[in-house]
């Protein structure tokens, strides 16, 4: 077993853009005493689920301008952009490869352990258990090793669940996705922005067969546009009233910013600083209503694509390549090389059999902590010393990112950050929200000791 | 600034917050107990009900009740939806902006001064629960007597 002295040492789980900003944070003052072990099973830092696409148009759905590490020096992004020399015709409202902004966050963390020597460590390791003690907190490596810190910080962010339908469906850019027969029929299941990794994997492929987009509301994300968020102030924002009360104020301000000739994409952006609040001061029973009935409309709303993607996306399910079914995914089975599915589409009680080559399951990054692919996660819950939220879309945590166990008590050493904090904060799904939340968590560890 | 409804709303709920669990209010009770015009809060408990901050049961032994935990109902939630975004001033909200015909909005210094008071307002009202509030005054000064229904 290898130890510090246990002080001020902290060690983040996870190696992806959350761990990544919080080492960055917890470095980034010169003057405290900080020690910092970073563990990351993929031996790749920066470049979690969301940020190691290699495909070249796999962009940032957020415009560049957003997507600086830090929240107090928001040009950061875009200066390192420069000085790499990216073109830059239009400004900063541009969207950047993913994997481009994969090394930018690599920078990142080597420039906060260049800045402060010997004070981070990163391994290529997985971590496999957390064991809370006297002297700190124990993490236990799949080598044998385990090492001990004051606090743990479970960064694993988005999480891949295995794909549906006992493993006939597969995962975009996983090792079952071989090369396809280009005539060959494929479904994909979902349609939100996985769904347009996956489109855009086969249309880069030169893939001429058809493709069937299944999810139960057949919507497609919306595209961005280079407008000014409106100005909102907390005084303006009806808290804690019902959903339909609070959705009534939404669509009426939306409907007034565009018959003054504005975007309502301003009014959804404009929001955005107090979507945790608001989130915060629903009742339980409407967060839950706003998963159930609004989700799906807020997400296309909210979660955007860059113009041009999704002008290409329109096009191609304008000319029909790409079909939109607004239907319920039954099952899936083997057939042949292939694979036969059923769905059931909106509005009729049919079962409907369609024969295709592929799916592709994209449903989504919401996870069930119960059956998480993490070993530490697994663990923790397993021993109740962990638990989902109650809306079972992350890990319950209290308003200072500490678990919460089974009993229901708070684990100040044991922190989360990033999305699997969700069902607490719900908007912190993107850069300029986990920065955040990645800065007010190493605040307040540097202030613990 | 807070006006009549809003301040009539705030009693209003102050009063229901005393209501034994699983307990009714008549409107009739509320108004009296609190020398409120009847019809006046009728319509207030109206919209409170619509914004989710009370629950109501018609027939004869209706009333009304909180719909959430007082510690949970914050002031200024209250206070948005009686009167509007919270502003001292017309032209200070940002979305319910109304300009005034003598002045330029850029340059008006009280408006930017009303801006900041605005978000004090709102810091204290917001920092300020149901339970909060009714404990800064007396039972008595509530009108909380004769008031289960």
């Amino acid at each position: 077993m290898s130890t510090s002295n246990g002080r001020s040492s902290v060690t983040i789980i996870g190696g992806g853009a959350s761990g990544v900003l919080l080492a960055a944070h917890l470095l980034r003052d010169p003057k405290t005493d900080i020690r910092v072990t970073l563990i990351e099973r993929r031996g790749q830092f920066g470049q979690g689920l969301a940020y190691s696409a290699s495909q070249r148009d796999h962009k940032v759905n957020v415009p560049a301008r957003g997507m600086s590490a830090f929240a107090d020096d928001p040009e950061h992004f875009w200066r390192w952009l420069q000085t790499r020399g990216y073109p830059a015709a239009r400004g900063s409202w541009v969207f950047v490869p993913r994997r481009l902004y994969g090394v930018y966050l690599e920078h990142v963390l080597s420039e906060a352990g260049q800045s402060r020597l010997g004070r981070l460590v990163v391994l290529s390791e997985e971590a496999v258990a957390v064991h809370e003690g006297k002297s700190g907190i124990e993490t236990v490596l799949d080598n044998g090793t385990s090492l001990i810190s004051r606090s743990v910080v479970l960064a694993v962010g988005h999480e891949t669940q295995p794909a549906r339908g006992r493993g006939i469906a597969v995962r975009v850019g996983s090792e079952r996705d071989t090369p396809l027969p280009e005539n060959a029929p494929v479904m994909i299941l979902g349609s939100g922005l996985s769904m347009v990794d996956a489109w855009l994997s086969l249309a880069d492929a030169e893939h001429k067969g058809p493709i069937t987009v299944v999810s139960r509301n057949g919507l497609l994300p919306k595209g961005h546009r280079d407008v000014p968020p409106i100005n909102i102030d907390a005084a303006d924002v009806p808290f804690g009233t019902s959903l339909p009360y609070f959705m009534r104020w939404f669509r009426a301000l939306a409907r007034e910013t565009e018959a003054r000739g504005g975007d309502w994409r301003s009014v959804v952006d404009g929001l955005r600083p107090y979507n945790q609040r608001i989130w915060k001061n629903w009742t339980s029973n409407a967060k839950r209503q706003f998963l159930r009935h609004l989700r799906p409309w807020w997400n296309i709303h909210r979660h955007r694509l860059p113009p041009e993607l999704h002008e290409r996306l329109v096009r191609a399910v304008g000319t029909g390549q790409v079909k939109l079914v607004a239907a319920e995914f039954l099952g899936v089975e083997r057939n042949g090389d292939g694979a036969r599915a059923q769905i059931r589409r909106r509005g009729t009680s049919e079962r409907e059999t369609m024969d295709i080559a592929r799916v592709y399951d994209c449903g989504g990054v919401s996870v069930d902590v119960l059956s998480s692919s993490n070993p530490v996660i697994r663990d923790l819950v397993a021993n109740g010393r962990a638990r989902p939220d109650t809306f079972r879309i992350g890990l319950d945590v209290d308003e200072n990112c500490a678990v919460v166990d089974a009993d229901g008590k708070s684990h100040e050493r044991l922190l989360v950050v990033g999305p699997l904090t969700r069902g607490r904060f719900f908007e912190i799904e993107a850069i300029p929200d986990i920065r955040v939340q990645a800065a007010t968590l190493a605040a307040r560890l540097l202030a613990q000791g | 600034m807070l006006t009549k409804k809003g301040k009539y709303g705030l009693k209003a709920l102050a009063a229901l917050s005393e209501l034994p669990e699983g307990q009714l209010a008549f409107v009739g009770d509320v108004a009296k107990g609190n020398n409120i015009p009847k019809k006046f809060l009728d319509a207030i408990l109206a919209e409170l009900r619509n914004a989710g901050f009370v629950h109501s049961r018609k027939g004869k032994a209706g009333g009304y009740c909180l719909a959430r935990p007082a510690d949970e109902i914050k002031i200024g939630h209250v206070v948005r939806v009686l009167d509007g975004p919270l502003a001292p001033i017309p032209c200070a909200s940002k979305t319910r902006y109304q300009p005034c015909t003598d002045c330029d909005e850029a340059t008006c210094q009280i408006r930017h001064l009303m801006l900041d008071v605005r978000n004090a307002i709102a810091d204290v009202l917001d920092n300020t629960s149901l339970t909060q509030m009714r404990a800064m005054g007396g039972a008595d000064a509530l009108g909380s007597e004769a008031m289960t229904a």
